[in-house]
């Protein structure tokens, strides 16, 4: 699914990734986890295409190179960033916005554009399994959303435009408990055989309620130890600084 | 560069008018003819050099007035409406088939009030020496109309060059409540010029509720100086959505003369190519407890310009004011330039009074957002557009009007991303 090699990444001159080298497959969840400032948000922005980085290594999707590749046709292709920080986008109706994108990807994926009627079904069903209320559809895209409104929202939009390969940048940054809860409910329901998680988190308390497939720790822009769920544990006891 | 004078003679070819009224023409003529077009060392043109503009894109200009014809008239269908046709200036059809006929008052109109100071706006003087057209509208007391009044704005495919002189005056009496949509339609391809001057009066507790949208792009250059006077207890709310004419200037002086006043503007504009508008206030509070809030939104595409010039006087006795006014911008053309001059001028000490004004490019990180949820860059710039703008139309309250406006407004706006 996704294939990074010697990955470089530097904005403004600053070097951020310095080889980093990872390799997803269909069905798998990988979780990175490290200290700040170690690049775990530039390695999100990388991924989703985002300009203003030089970028070089190699960066395969699906057996292809994404360089080149816009960060729209990126999102057509089944890509999709959920955010740390999901920008607030005044006068955009929420709901409205979600139908735009949906059929924005359905059409370059070759599929049939939703009306809005069955639109409105998957947005009514999709939004009860979050536990959110339908009212906040009709508001303003993100603005004044509380954080965990914003995150909710984010894996709405991930559970709508079912995408392939799903990076949450910090998800579970600024969530309570309950709302944790809820939105790892939803990345676990969304898993399975063909779809592919990059879980960026600061902390190990996310994973006890999504169970990665393997743990990456992330320094100075490198992966500097690899493994399974076990690794998180042991982060959580001897923090970044014990890891060598 | 255009010279242009007007010999008093030609006062004398409008009409035969009381020895009253021609002194008034012949004395505003003089003050026109001293200054010409209001150039930028005017402080009140100072971001729109009239002078420059009208020499650059006029070889005459024609004062003679037009025969109109009987206008043909697309009317809207989408929401029943009373309306009047003014065509090139000129009130031609009218019908008020939703309302009770005794309790209002519609009839051509020249000029009524002769006296008055020396205006310092030159286009005023123009317009009180030349009008030679216009209506007067009045709703009687205690009458609230039931259906919206749709005054039609024809511009006919005659018009070359010519310049227009028209006056209106609209006076709502006391209790009584009207909303007005000024719908511009102009089929003229070549350049022309039309100098409004508007008298608007309002009773106490009257409310007047007025939307200002035009059809379609233009060749149209505009002005209009619209003084309106609140009774203790009015409302007034404008809503202007101006697109697609290559000069357009609103002069809008509103005195809040009683308590209890409130007045409201919006405004939300899309220019582009080589468009200038410029939207000037004067809010008044002579009288405590009143209300006045502004916003102004402008987005501003290739070489256009947008300027907001917006003062607030509040005399000392007029306490317990609240006074807002807010100016965006949105500049996508490189070339495209937007000033803002708010000017508060404050002599009550218990008052409210702020203001804003922002103007930049779009924000990059909603770009982003979007474009990572499959939207191209365009159709997140236009989206990020239409949510901007779309703020001000959606505080109309009735849903046939706003959809009827949010259309229009689309299509103009779809018409513009296409050129790209």
């Amino acid at each position: 699914m996704l294939e990074i090699k010697n990955l470089n990444a530097s904005i403004n001159n600053k070097e951020i990734l310095k080889g980093l080298n990872i390799s997803i497959k269909p069905g798998e969840l990988h979780a990175i986890m490290g200290p700040n400032g170690s690049g775990k948000s530039t390695l999100a922005n990388v991924l989703s295409g985002k300009e203003g980085y030089k970028i070089s290594g190699e960066l395969k999707y699906q057996g292809k190179s994404l360089k080149e590749i816009s960060i729209d046709e990126r999102a057509q292709k089944g890509i999709f960033l959920a955010f740390q920080y999901p920008t607030e986008i005044p006068g955009v109706n929420t709901s409205n916005f979600l139908r735009t994108s949906l059929n924005k990807i359905r059409k370059a994926q070759g599929k049939k554009e939703l009306d809005a009627l069955s639109f409105l079904k998957i947005i009514k069903e999709k939004s009860n399994e979050l536990g959110m209320d339908e009212k906040m559809l009709l508001r303003q895209l993100n603005v004044g959303f509380s954080g965990g409104e914003k995150k909710k929202n984010e894996i709405l939009q991930m559970k709508i435009l079912d995408p392939s390969l799903i990076i949450l940048d910090e998800t579970d940054s600024g969530l309570d408990i309950d709302a944790l809860r809820i939105v790892a409910d939803g990345v676990n329901s969304s898993r399975n055989k063909q779809k592919s998680f990059l879980v960026i988190t600061h902390y190990q308390r996310l994973l006890n309620f999504i169970k990665p497939d393997y743990v990456h720790v992330l320094a100075d822009g490198k992966i500097v130890k690899s493994g399974t769920k076990e690794l998180a544990i042991e982060l959580e006891k001897t923090g970044y600084k014990g890891i060598n | 560069m255009l010279n242009f004078k007007i010999h008093s003679n030609e006062i004398d070819k409008i009409g035969n008018f009381t020895k009253e009224e021609k002194d008034f023409r012949l004395k505003n003529l003089k003050y026109f003819n001293d200054t010409g077009f209001p150039n930028k060392k005017n402080e009140d043109w100072k971001f729109s050099d009239l002078k420059e503009i009208v020499s650059k894109n006029f070889n005459k200009l024609d004062i003679k007035s037009l025969k109109s014809e009987k206008p043909k008239i697309d009317f809207i269908n989408d929401f029943e409406h009373n309306y009047i046709v003014i065509t090139n200036g000129e009130l031609t059809l009218s019908n008020f088939k939703y309302e009770e006929k005794s309790k209002v008052k519609l009839k051509s109109f020249i000029n009524d009030n002769y006296s008055g100071k020396k205006e310092n706006n030159p286009l005023v003087n123009l317009n009180h020496a030349l009008s030679d057209k216009g209506y007067f509208l009045e709703v009687k007391e205690n009458y609230k109309f039931k259906k919206i009044l749709v005054i039609y704005y024809l511009f006919t495919e005659d018009l070359n060059e010519n310049i227009l002189n028209s006056k209106n005056k609209i006076v709502i009496g006391k209790n009584s409540e009207i909303h007005l949509l000024d719908y511009l339609i102009n089929v003229s391809k070549k350049n022309f010029f039309n100098n409004v001057y508007e008298d608007v009066i309002l009773g106490s507790s009257a409310r007047l509720k007025n939307i200002y949208l035009q059809k379609d792009k233009s060749s149209g250059y505009f002005h209009k100086y619209s003084k309106n006077r609140l009774s203790a207890g009015a409302n007034f709310s404008s809503f202007i959505f101006p697109t697609g004419l290559k000069f357009n200037k609103l002069d809008l002086e509103f005195n809040l003369e009683g308590e209890n006043c409130e007045c409201n503007l919006q405004s939300a504009s899309f220019l582009s190519q080589q468009e200038h508008q410029e939207i000037k206030t004067r809010i008044n509070h002579f009288y405590p407890n009143c209300k006045s809030y502004q916003k102004v939104k402008n987005v501003l595409n290739e070489d256009s310009k947008g300027v907001y010039q917006g003062k607030i006087f509040v005399k000392d006795e007029a306490q317990k004011t609240d006074a807002y006014q807010l100016s965006k911008a949105i500049l996508l053309g490189e070339r495209s330039e937007f000033d803002s001059k708010p000017e508060l001028e404050i002599y009550a000490d218990d008052v409210k009074c702020s203001h804003g004004s922002t103007s930049g490019s779009l924000d990059k990180d909603s770009i982003y957002y979007l474009m990572t949820r499959g939207l191209t860059k365009i159709e997140s710039t236009k989206l990020l557009v239409n949510g901007f703008l779309n703020e001000v139309i959606d505080s109309i309250k009735s849903d046939s009007i706003r959809n009827f406006i949010k259309t229009k407004l689309e299509e103009q706006l779809l018409n513009e991303y296409k050129k790209h």
